[in-house]
């Protein structure tokens, strides 16, 4: 049995010590990092945005629960790269250029994290250059820009149009969001999509992948 | 200004966008206005005049008091933004921080206190001056200040935490440094000054902690807001509290009864009609028709503005609760879409003097 409660528990409550304890616990009892990634960390970080949703959890909680899920992944991760263990699908998470505002972005980047993707954080501020730097380099299958001014959204279009230049547009879907962003926006500049919540993010991303 | 001057611009259908970023950028080089004091009083003047407003409304510029207050830790103007402290500060730097600005004030926070002194020789206009709260700026000195705060709102003390106890300290120093902004604006004319929290919010301070017990709204959030209240009220300015984060009716209650300002500017998450039940009927609710969306035709079409201007002036009438029709924030300019912005905020300003 690989699912950990001590784990699941951990994380919906946001305790980053009783989390890394319970996994050094399932560790010690044998289970695989991609098992107990699964069957506890997966489920818990899903109720986190099912309680999100329902307005019973707010932003502060989901980032208690992402600090407690990489707590545990802090351990985790050595033994994957140990085993050969990989996370099935990457992801390259940034605020475009101009921005400096970064909770969304660290709240969507948490929710993937905690649904089993790797998640390469390029930070705040991300020039269209450094995304087209990171698909070139780190290959992932998804591209997740954010940006909370209606300044710097248009970072947004020419982040897209940067990668359709370098000729790598066809190998990524590109997600965005943020609070002036829609979903209108996202058409108008060639996104594949659009998510107004974080939780939201991580069911589209499922999509995208399901679709491609 | 007093209290009746306010419910008397609300009472004769006053309406106005917080606009000045759109007028400057008519300007060839809005960036130098930035910068520049009796240009950017200038612009003040015009933006209050093309809305007819006797509200002089500087730029929403929460930078500066970020800026200045770096400059006493000697950390230079173009890191200011990005800059966050990382590990709690000796005491020695606290002190310092807490202090006198013995740093001169950044170009821009000249410009702003130039600009009310020039907007204070106009007879018809009245000067206000702008400052970032407390608490918002607080959460522009950390990288994570929402993990922090959630922390502290779980019960996690100063001593057990350097985060926490950096929050706590930067709690502190944000006071102070708000606190200098706002004398030096009075200084320079201000007869009310807009204090913006847009961090006092669910996004910041979870309502689930609330209920549990937490105190953090009320010593992150009210305590340092109340005190800088009573310094606005000791020099005779009025206090005019903006907040267009998300909120619970708490938080209104909280902003509205005992801050007690004299206009209350909210988001559009907001629905004045049934927030002025939470407001004593001598505080003048401003806002909140949804501004950061102007910029598209698909998401908010004029029409739509037209019709959320209708519901929100009939609605505040039937409520019979002081208002003044406006934008739930600064109405920022957005290169490639500016006309679309201002379509939309005539269409506000036009549909509202029909009705």
């Amino acid at each position: 049995m690989a699912r950990s409660e001590e784990l699941y528990s951990a994380i919906l409550d946001g305790n980053a010590k009783k989390a890394h304890a319970a996994t050094e616990v399932a560790i010690a009892a044998g289970v695989l990092p991609l098992d107990l990634i699964s069957e506890s960390m997966v489920p818990a970080m899903d109720e986190v945005g099912r309680l999100f949703e329902a307005e019973e959890y707010f932003v502060p909680e989901l980032l208690l629960a992402g600090r407690a899920m990489r707590s545990a992944l802090e351990l985790l991760r050595p033994l994957m790269v140990a085993s050969g263990e990989k996370l099935s699908t990457r992801v390259v998470i940034g605020t475009v250029k101009g921005d400096l505002h970064d909770i969304g972005k660290n709240i969507v980047g948490s929710m993937l994290e905690g649904s089993g993707f790797e998640v390469i954080d390029l930070g705040t501020d991300v020039s269209p250059e450094k995304f087209v730097a990171a698909v070139a380099e780190r290959k992932p299958q998804i591209v997740c820009m954010s940006a909370l001014l209606t300044v710097t959204m248009p970072a947004m279009k020419t982040t897209i149009d940067a990668l359709e230049t370098a000729g790598l547009r066809t190998h990524v879907k590109v997600l965005i969001g943020g609070a002036p962003v829609t979903m209108q926006y996202a058409k108008e500049i060639g996104a594949d999509g659009y998510s107004e919540s974080a939780s939201g993010a991580v069911g589209l991303v499922r999509n995208l992948l399901g679709a491609a | 200004m007093g209290r009746e001057f306010y419910l008397e611009l609300a009472a004769g259908g006053l309406r106005m966008p917080i606009g000045t970023d759109l007028v400057m950028h008519e300007e060839s080089d809005p960036e130098k206005v930035r910068n520049d004091g009796p240009a950017l009083a200038q612009v003040i003047e015009r933006a209050a005049r093309r809305w007819a407003s006797p509200l002089a409304v500087p730029l929403m510029d929460l930078r500066l008091e970020k800026i200045d207050l770096l400059r006493l830790a000697g950390i230079p103007e173009a890191e200011a933004e990005s800059y966050h402290f990382t590990s709690p500060l000796s005491e020695a730097m606290l002190a310092k921080l807490c202090g006198e600005q013995t740093e001169p004030l950044c170009a821009g926070s000249r410009a702003r206190d130039e600009a009310l002194a020039c907007i204070g020789t106009h007879q018809d206009l009245v000067p206000v001056g702008m400052a970032i709260g407390p608490f918002s700026l607080t959460t522009r000195l950390m990288a994570d200040p929402i993990t922090v705060a959630a922390l502290a709102g779980s019960g996690v003390e100063p001593g057990d935490s350097e985060d926490v106890r950096l929050l706590w300290q930067c709690l502190r120093i944000s006071e102070a440094a708000v606190l200098r902004s706002v004398r030096s604006q009075i200084q320079h004319g201000a007869k009310a000054i807009m204090i913006c929290e847009p961090a006092a919010c669910t996004a910041f301070i979870s309502p689930r902690q609330l209920k549990a017990g937490s105190n953090l709204f009320e010593r992150l959030v009210m305590e340092p807001n109340l005190r800088l209240k009573a310094a606005l009220e000791e020099a005779g300015c009025d206090l005019i509290f903006h907040d267009c984060g998300e909120l619970i009716d708490s938080m209104v209650e909280a902003f509205a009864h005992r801050l007690h300002p004299v206009m209350l500017s909210l988001g559009c998450s907001r629905k004045l009609w049934e927030d002025a039940r939470l407001v004593p009927a001598d505080v003048v609710l401003y806002g909140n028709l949804p501004s950061k969306s102007f910029y598209s035709d698909g998401a908010m079409p004029v029409e739509e503005v037209v019709r959320l201007t209708e519901e929100l002036v009939s609605k505040m009438k039937a409520c019979d609760h002081p208002y003044i029709v406006g934008s739930e924030c600064d109405v920022l300019f957005v290169p490639g879409a500016q006309d679309a912005i201002r379509k939309k905020v005539q269409a506000m300003m036009v549909e509202a003097v029909a009705c």
